[in-house]
């Protein structure tokens, strides 16, 4: 896809990237089925950054298995460019919530990966795999073995190793979920930086509230089971941003008007594991 | 999980070390220690008297009767057949091995049906088969190898299959994500992420072989090293008996270690 056909065809759909629309996703058959994803409609722009927010169990990450191509069975459609996915798209890149680095691989290596897969000869590959590890600030790591990196290190070689296959839609699931408040938030300026810098169409899943709001132009609120979309909230903080943001009023006011909507879903969330869980003691 | 990334501090890396080295040489002493009690009781016994002098010969003729041993050429001959026999049986049971082992892996279907065989013939006495083997393959080298592959087949296939259902799912995600082929995906992520279980399953597939080829050997055979260490017992040599098999055990041993290396596996 060239930024030409990109346009062309963004023109016609109304500048939409990706479109979801009407997914829905449905786990087991008979009384026992679980809903994940109930009809969930919405569309990220060209450039555009868009948080999924939701407790846990409402689908997201099975949102996220849909979009990324991972996941075949479902009725409604992702569009991209105008066409219904059939596997993983090459216009998508996934970052995943879990340690996904090869650990027999060093920096440079698994950045360079998605090109080694492309067939790119070595020399641009060392070029590209050192540009983006830049990018993320990992410079004067790139002999290190994951092993010998912390949570947040071998998590920005993920996104780097993403960035590296351009990615048209850059897809990530909660990707610092893992990671401490004071990493979490650095690591935020650093995708605000790089989206802003790439210009790069990003759809974030994630449960952290503050997160969703630093990063994002537009989030997409979800119910607790089955996942539906309750809202969609537009956050018209300037940019540039940085981490800053978060100590500024019109920040606390997005935050606490979301997490009215989210309180509600995550304290059903709450009471269902909570029953589930004497269900099973009783059991 | 989110390791902490802490610059290692090099001072405590290098106190580390310190003890480290330390704890090798009060090991190595203990270990040396040990194998001189050991012959020192064993020269105390046999000059005492208490056994029959042929049972317990001094260490001084079973170490004069290793030297001669090792200046024999039927003995390179012997080696070299046994030898062969491990490196051939090792060679196809491990190949076969690797490749029902995945296999068994990959396919779920074929795992849950088959690999309840695999798993509970794995501990049986594969010697057993001796017999059918000779009468398949003769009493020469053929039926030993065709034992020993077939010892060290199961440990193989059964650490080859568990490693790559070990692979993590992530990273199969994470190939299928970038578009990956099959071929890619078998040979840039499975195998790596493989490699451990399966040499692992090789060295014990080796320990398994030489331990067949022997034992078979000692069984019926007209060459190899078990051969020769039946040639001696039939005649009562005790102290080249001796020699002989502390000559197995550090061949063995060097077999082992040099696996280790190759494989790089550790202990």
């Amino acid at each position: 896809m060239t930024l030409a056909s990109t346009a062309a065809t963004g023109a016609l759909s109304g500048q939409s990237q990706l479109v979801i629309e009407n997914v829905f996703k449905q786990f087991g058959e008979g009384p026992g089925a679980v809903t994940a994803v109930d009809h969930v409609s919405f569309d990220v722009k060209p450039g555009e950054f868009v948080s999924v927010i939701g407790p846990s169990g409402c689908g997201k990450s099975t949102l996220f298995n849909i979009i990324g191509g991972l996941l075949d069975e479902y009725s409604g459609n992702v569009m991209i460019e105008r066409e219904r996915i059939a596997g993983p798209h090459k216009a998508v890149g996934m970052v995943f919530q879990e340690e996904s680095t090869f650990p027999w691989r060093n920096v440079v290596e698994n950045v360079a990966f998605p090109l080694e897969l492309q067939g790119v000869n070595k020399s641009e590959r060392l070029d590209r795999a050192h540009h983006f590890i830049d990018l993320v600030g990992l410079k004067g790591f790139e002999k290190l073995m994951p092993s010998a990196l912390s949570g947040g290190m071998r998590q920005r070689v993920s996104i780097a190793r993403t960035l590296v296959s351009g990615p048209q839609i850059l897809l990530m699931d909660e990707p610092f979920a893992a990671l401490d408040e004071q990493t979490r938030l650095l690591l935020g300026d650093k995708i605000t930086q790089i989206q802003q810098d790439l210009n790069q169409t990003t759809l974030l899943i994630t449960h952290n509230l503050t997160e969703a709001v630093q990063l994002s132009d537009r989030i997409v609120v979800m119910t607790y089971r089955p996942g539906k979309v309750k809202r969609i909230v537009n956050i018209d903080l300037p940019r540039p941003r940085t981490s800053d943001v978060v100590s500024s009023d019109a920040f606390g006011h997005y935050v606490a008007e979301i997490w009215a909507d989210l309180r509600e879903e995550a304290s059903r969330g709450m009471a269902d594991s909570e029953s589930a869980r004497r269900a099973s003691s009783r059991g | 999980m989110a390791a902490t990334g802490q610059v290692k501090n090099p001072t405590a890396t290098m106190g580390f070390a310190g003890r480290r080295v330390s704890d090798t040489r009060s090991t190595n002493l203990i270990r040396i220690m040990l194998l001189l009690v050991i012959a020192g009781g064993w020269e105390a016994l046999s000059r005492s008297g208490l056994l029959f002098r042929d049972v317990v010969p001094s260490i001084f003729s079973i170490w004069a009767s290793m030297w001669k041993l090792l200046g024999t050429p039927a003995f390179y001959v012997n080696l070299q057949v046994t030898a062969w026999e491990i490196f051939a049986s090792l060679a196809i049971g491990a190949g076969l091995g690797v490749a029902v082992g995945i296999v068994l892996g990959a396919n779920r279907f074929l795992g849950a049906a088959f690999e309840p065989y695999v798993y509970y013939l794995a501990p049986t006495p594969r010697i057993i088969f001796f017999p059918v083997m000779i009468m398949w393959f003769g009493v020469g080298v053929a039926s030993k190898i065709a034992l020993g592959a077939l010892s060290c087949f199961f440990t193989v296939a059964l650490s080859t299959a568990g490693g790559m259902r070990e692979v993590d799912k992530v990273l199969i995600r994470v190939g299928r994500s970038f578009r990956a082929t099959p071929w890619q995906m078998a040979t840039k992520i499975y195998l790596p992420a493989m490699r451990a279980p399966v040499l692992n399953g090789i060295r014990l597939g080796f320990g398994t072989a030489t331990v067949t080829a022997l034992l078979a050997e000692t069984k019926l055979s007209n060459q190899g090293l078990g051969f020769m260490i039946m040639q001696i017992y039939s005649r009562f040599d005790m102290p080249s008996l001796y020699g002989l098999l502390i000559i197995v055990f550090i061949l063995a041993g060097i077999g082992n270690l040099i696996l280790g290396k190759v494989t790089g596996t550790s202990a």
